[in-house]
């Protein structure tokens, strides 16, 4: 399981890295923690030509926060992120997300850009990323642009970047207080990948929900929104029975695929159960618990 | 194909060499530079037999490939201990049996190093939850988590 | 043979018990394990396999010009051409000329994965490069894995040579199977389905092989040596004499079984080595091994019926039983014999009726994993005890308390011939009830159950058969296809030197996570009077060793004891000579009394083994004329106890006679809603006879109930109706992490063996053959289901839940 060969290519900075991207043409990738290009390509499932790592690029680095929005650089690490205080005040369902993102030591080396460009749709980082809301800032040749988080997602490891593109952040925008979120994920073992998970956020104010948000991953080719479970939430006073009634919507009208980890219609019974539970998780936390 | 001179500091002591840039770290430090406790499991990052550490910190050396590590700092297992006494982990491995085959145990060593490192008091709990990165396929984890929480007290310097 | 004399065991033991630091720990401490891996050579080649990416096809081409062509390959052998280089594998299978086996696939491929060419090239890199780049043309063929539709009529051959895919069937009945049958107030009666996993230990299999044209001399580095009286067979599949083969063994990074005379990795690299000239290494990667590893457990379907009287004597059980081995069956269906051993369990049952039908189907071959078909055995008859209880309303503790073989009935002569030589299992079971606290916790199960938890408590107890006798890969035919061996050596050289060190030397492949050196030196510090620390222990090759057969169905420990013993006799014989001549005494007034020989009644007047030593090694002319130099003795240890099968394989004789037992007692909280199963508790006591160091016992426990967690959980080799495998890697084929595992609380009851050296019965596998037992009938217990396939994922436990609830 030895990697097929390529070129490497060291940007030091965005603007580098993209001069390289629209260089090197389609067979070109972005290397930044490489922790799911890198097994991919020892497995020969990718094969790219040229590598751009973008990694020792400083403009890329670090987090930060600018009031109510978090940055997040390409290159920032996601033990980092999952650690750093702007996240715990402004995205804690991201840290959160993280913490469930594969092994300590892979998350010291992974980014969080790279999981969301790498758009698995079972991923931690591209549901709590599209549960919170947010945009990534995309450079290119011809410049930069914003994409919202709700399109970034188009289908099975697919965005909406074009070749010579490259992702050179995240912003998450932050939720008010008196927000609660919960993440949820199930595997069959405790480090294997998720079958299904959810990632909710709710948002109380006078005893009612007046702001929600449910993604499923795992149970389509993409982070999947449930408005119809928001729907049910959103004017509700938080409790079980409407935490039920809006677990129900969100597995309702899905069809996920099977595959070995688990069938279509258990997913189906994740997602519902996941829901659920997180949406009592994250209730808790609006009312001032977290 | 592109080959890449890269410098590194492995265990203390400067290193360098001339890599295919799909090299990986693993096979750097097991092939060119001999230090064969980095063992291959799984090369895709699931089993952590590969495990060392880079500028400190625990990483799969299978899936990064050596010239990202250009300029790390870098420590294998070989570094506990250089002369004749074992590391204060490695004698509580040793004490403990938190080993069997020995497969995983370069990684589960220096996972375990880190851990401690980072909180000296760390509970069993979160010891198991620490070395859970790790896969070890004959201990099933029990003395492995006895010699790290043995191996803390001792390096807090509580004596039993 | 006959019984073998019971042993009067010696009351105070200075080593053996002592759970005293493993020597063999340094080394792999500081990562110097010596590993497979870890050998290089100068102008060495690696190889790559190219497998097949069908899983029954014919092979109508194979185009290697592109992968000729990349830069650093230098030679590729092919299923077309591999039958010029190499005869088939070694094969102990019931017709090895009807489904023949070779290092490739030749002519057509029989299982996704199975190797289809080999390259050597300067670097594995550069070999996989090439690997990927050579076309094969497949004419596909219709893909079998289903074990029941392979006995049809119309099913599509693995093998077109034997006629169907049924390489073996044979109904057996030991005892009065329909007597006791017809005798039974209650019968019980379930379908149960045990799934493919396998050791899949952290360390492949590798081999580095280098031929040496001058001498005609092929070494080949190993870390899967074992049976080498049995390498001539892999010295033909090589095409070299059996005297020009030489085996050198390294350390396994685990094994569990996966590495039980695995020689297809050695038979590659040899063949690469002749044919380039050059030193090859062939260290399979994940992928190899998963796919191409030919050690996948056992897989089987079985219709179990149990007989008992009301009051829950239990009096036969009747097993019909189908094993889908995969494309080919290397070793017969040997995993069956385990089975067998210990038929019955712990309980007294006159009869058993074993119904076996072996069948090919497009998976890869089965193998052998820790328990080697015993535990699915024990898995089988401990759900039809749980069955029973649930039948008469009865505790489960108290049906299986009710019908345990007494300690005063031993040697215990079972149905099928085996013996059990030892035991008390009453005293392991209450063991087990007190360090559980299994009434307490039946009582806070009932307290937790009020809250709307579900909480199960499973209970166990099992047999664990030690150390088998050849016997058991023939029996089950009434001509033999090989020869019927009964030879399973091990043996042993320990050497004192001038300065009284001692080196033992192993002639297996013995390290594979076990403990051997530990043993040796443990032994060797209890025979000799030194301390452990101070033995050497290493390994011999195969061409300059002696005959051994290595680890496997728990006997090591047993038979290197047998071995160190009568090697170290043989030495203080010699000592004894050369004191008495030394000290002018005679020798029978000597005693031997810590490490070294003393007159009788005058402890000043001894010598120690030091200086004996010194005399052995450099005073020639100073000791009697008939004393040669030197202080050394080896010992070829023979299976202690097999007696062979009558004609009418009515009884099977002894072959698997030293027989420990444990109770596991295990407590789950279970989430219907996802399937989730988290352990509360886990208790495992374990009766493996005297323990000679209980810390790595307690490992072994403990490693193997994880091991047994995972094949009842998750761990399958999942190939779905078209033949592809989904499990192809350790992202898919999932092993217990520490977050998966339970915390043991793990006692030892110690029955002494009286036919082994000090007591030993064999340990290595038992988590594994007790865990999936207990595990089921926890989550049985929590939920109201009934576990009849594993392993029982999450999915599997929620589908179970939704049945039940309708």
């Amino acid at each position: 399981m030895k990697s097929p060969p390529f070129d490497y290519h060291r940007a030091g900075s965005a603007a580098e890295a993209a001069a390289l991207l629209g260089e090197l043409g389609f067979d070109a990738r972005i290397l930044a923690g490489g922790q799911s290009l890198v097994p991919l390509m020892n497995l020969r499932l990718a094969a790219p030509g040229h590598l751009v790592d973008i990694t020792a690029a400083p403009d890329l680095a670090g987090v930060s926060a600018n009031g109510s929005r978090l940055g997040v650089g390409a290159a920032a690490r996601q033990r980092t992120v999952e650690l750093h205080a702007d996240t715990l005040a402004i995205a804690p369902i991201l840290a959160d997300a993280i913490s469930n993102a594969g092994q300590v030591p892979v998350r010291h080396q992974g980014t969080v850009v790279g999981s969301l460009a790498h758009a698995d749709p079972s991923a931690e980082m591209p549901a709590a990323f599209k549960a919170q809301g947010g945009s990534v800032t995309v450079r290119g040749a011809g410049g930069t642009r914003e994409i919202p988080s709700e399109d970034f997602f188009e289908g099975y490891f697919t965005t909406p970047l074009e070749e010579g593109e490259l992702v050179t952040a995240v912003t998450v925008d932050a939720w008010p207080a008196g927000t609660g979120h919960g993440f949820l994920e199930f595997g069959v073992t405790a480090e294997s990948w998720p079958i299904a998970l959810a990632a909710v956020l709710i948002h109380t104010s006078g005893g009612v929900i007046d702001r929600a948000s449910v993604v499923l991953g795992g149970v389509a080719e993409v982070p999947l929104r449930r408005p119809e479970a928001e729907a049910v939430l959103v004017g509700a006073a938080p409790g079980a029975e409407v935490f039920a009634e809006a677990a129900e919507a969100a597995a309702t009208g899905i069809e996920p695929l099977s595959d070995s980890f688990g069938s279509g219609a258990y997913r189906k019974k994740l997602a519902r159960v996941l829901t659920r539970r997180a949406l009592t998780t994250a209730a808790a936390r609006a009312g001032g618990d977290a | 194909m592109s080959n890449h001179d890269i410098s590194v500091t492995v265990n203390g002591t400067a290193a360098s060499g001339s890599v295919e840039s799909r090299r990986s770290l693993a096979d750097f430090l097991r092939r060119d530079l001999g230090l064969v406790s980095v063992h291959f499991g799984c090369e895709q990052g699931a089993c952590g037999a590969c495990t060392v550490l880079v500028d400190g910190r625990s990483v799969r050396s299978c899936i990064l490939f050596a010239v990202q590590a250009d300029g790390a700092e870098i420590q294998t297992v070989e570094s506990l201990a250089p002369g004749a006494q074992l590391h204060p982990l490695q004698e509580a491995f040793r004490r403990h049996q938190g080993l069997q085959c020995g497969f995983c145990t370069p990684g589960m060593l220096l996972r375990s190093l880190e851990l401690i490192n980072d909180n000296p008091n760390l509970s069993a709990t979160e010891a198991r939850e620490g070395i859970s990165s790790n896969m070890c396929r004959c201990t099933g984890y029990q003395y492995i988590v006895d010699a790290v929480l043995d191996a803390a007290a001792e390096m807090r310097g509580e004596e039993d | 043979m006959t019984i073998p004399k019971v042993r009067q065991h010696p009351e105070h033991l200075e080593w053996v018990g002592k759970s005293i630091p493993r020597v063999e720990d340094p080394k792999f401490l500081r990562g110097r394990g010596n590993y497979i891996d870890d050998y290089e050579v100068p102008n060495m080649l690696e190889v790559a396999v190219a497998r097949s990416t069908m899983a029954h096809a014919k092979i109508a081409s194979i185009d290697t010009s592109a992968a000729e062509a990349v830069p650093g390959v230098v030679a590729i052998v092919t299923s077309e051409n591999v039958k010029d280089h190499v005869n088939p594998m070694p094969d102990f299978g019931p017709s090895p000329d009807k489904h023949t086996w070779h290092c490739l696939a030749v002519d057509k491929v029989r299982y996704m994965g199975e190797g289809v060419a080999v390259v050597a090239a300067t670097s594995r890199a550069i070999a996989e490069d090439a690997a990927e780049l050579i076309e094969v043309e497949y004419e596909p063929l219709e893909p079998l894995t289903d074990t029941l539709a392979a006995l049809d009529d119309d099913a599509p051959l693995i093998h077109e040579a034997l006629g169907s895919n049924v390489p073996f069937h044979r109904k057996f009945a030991f005892g009065d199977v329909d007597g006791d049958f017809a005798a039974a107030d209650v019968i019980v009666r379930d379908t149960l389905h045990w799934g493919r996993s396998g050791g899949q230990p952290l360390e492949t299999v590798g081999a580095v092989a280098d031929y040496d044209a001058a001498t005609g001399l092929l070494t080949i580095h190993v870390n899967s040596m074992s049976f080498t009286h049995f390498l001539f067979l892999l010295a033909n599949t090589l095409r070299v004499p059996s005297n020009k083969l030489d085996l050198v063994p390294h350390p396994a990074g685990g094994s569990f079984g996966a590495k039980f005379f695995e020689v297809k990795t050695a038979t590659i690299a040899g063949m690469m080595a002749r044919v380039t000239g050059r030193p090859v290494k062939f260290m399979q990667d994940r992928l190899d091994n998963i796919a191409n590893g030919d050690h996948h457990g056992s897989d089987r379907y079985y219709e179990a019926e149990l007989a008992a009287r009301s009051d829950g004597t239990m009096l036969s059980a009747r097993f019909k039983v189908v094993d889908n081995y995969g494309a080919y069956i290397q070793f017969g269906v040997g995993q069956h014999g385990n089975s067998l051993a210990q038929a019955v369990g712990p309980y007294r049952m006159s009869s058993i009726g074993y119904d076996l039908t072996a069948v090919l189907t497009n998976k890869c071959q089965q193998g052998a994993y820790r328990g080697f078909g015993s535990e699915v055995g024990n898995w089988i008859l401990e759900r039809m005890v749980d069955l029973m209880a649930t039948e008469l309303d009865m505790d489960p503790v108290d049906i299986r308390r009710m019908n345990f073989i007494q300690p005063d009935q031993f040697p215990y002569f079972i149905p099928t011939g085996n013996v059990y030589d030892s035991g008390d299992y009453e005293a392991v079971l209450n063991k087990t009830m007190e360090l559980s606290d299994y009434k307490g916790w039946r009582k806070r199960q009932a307290e937790m159950r009020a809250e709307g938890r579900h909480i199960g408590i499973g209970v166990c107890t099992c047999q664990e058969r030690s150390v088998f006798s050849a016997t058991e890969f023939w029996f089950w035919f009434d001509e033999p296809v090989a020869a019927p061996v009964t030879s399973a050596p091990e043996s042993v050289t320990l050497k004192v030197d001038a300065m009284g060190a001692v080196t033992a030397t192993l002639y297996s492949n013995a390290s594979w996570g076990n403990s051997p050196e530990t043993m040796v030196a443990q032994f060797v510090a209890e025979e000799l009077g030194v301390e452990p620390d101070d033995v050497s222990v290493v390994y011999g090759s195969s061409n300059q060793g002696l005959p051994a057969t290595g680890p496997g169905g728990s006997r090591f420990t047993i038979m290197v004891g047998g071995a160190v013993e009568v090697a170290s006799q043989r030495i203080r014989s010699k000592a004894a000579k050369i004191a008495a001549h030394l000290l002018e005494a005679n020798e029978d007034d000597l005693v031997w009394e810590n490490g070294g020989f003393a007159v009788r009644g005058s402890p000043d007047r001894r010598k120690e083994l030091a200086e004996i030593s010194l005399a052995a090694h450099m005073f020639k002319h100073s000791l009697p004329e008939e004393i040669e130099t030197g202080l050394e003795a080896s010992h070829v240890q023979d299976h202690p106890y097999t007696t062979m099968p009558n004609p009418e394989r009515t009884d099977l004789g002894v072959f698997y006679p030293f027989v420990g037992h444990a109770s596991h007692v295990v407590v789950v909280e279970v989430d219907p809603e996802t399937g989730r199963v988290d352990f509360l508790d886990y208790t495992a006591v374990h009766d493996c006879g005297t323990v000679v160091n209980p810390r790595s016992v307690g490992g072994q426990v403990i490693g193997g109930t994880v091991q047994g967690l995972g094949s009842t959980l998750f761990e399958e080799f999942l190939y779905d109706t078209d033949g592809v495998l989904r499990t192809p890697s350790f992202a898919e084929y999932l092993i217990p992490s520490a977050m998966d595992s339970p915390t043991l609380r793990v006692g030892h009851n110690e029955t002494p063996s009286p036919y082994t050296p000090y007591g030993i019965k064999g340990g290595g596998e038992a988590g594994r053959m007790m865990a999936p037992s207990a595990i089921c009938a926890a989550i049985d217990d929590a939920l109201g289901i009934r576990i009849r396939r594993l392993p029982a994922t999450p999915e599997r436990i929620v589908e179970m839940v939704d049945a039940a609830n309708g």
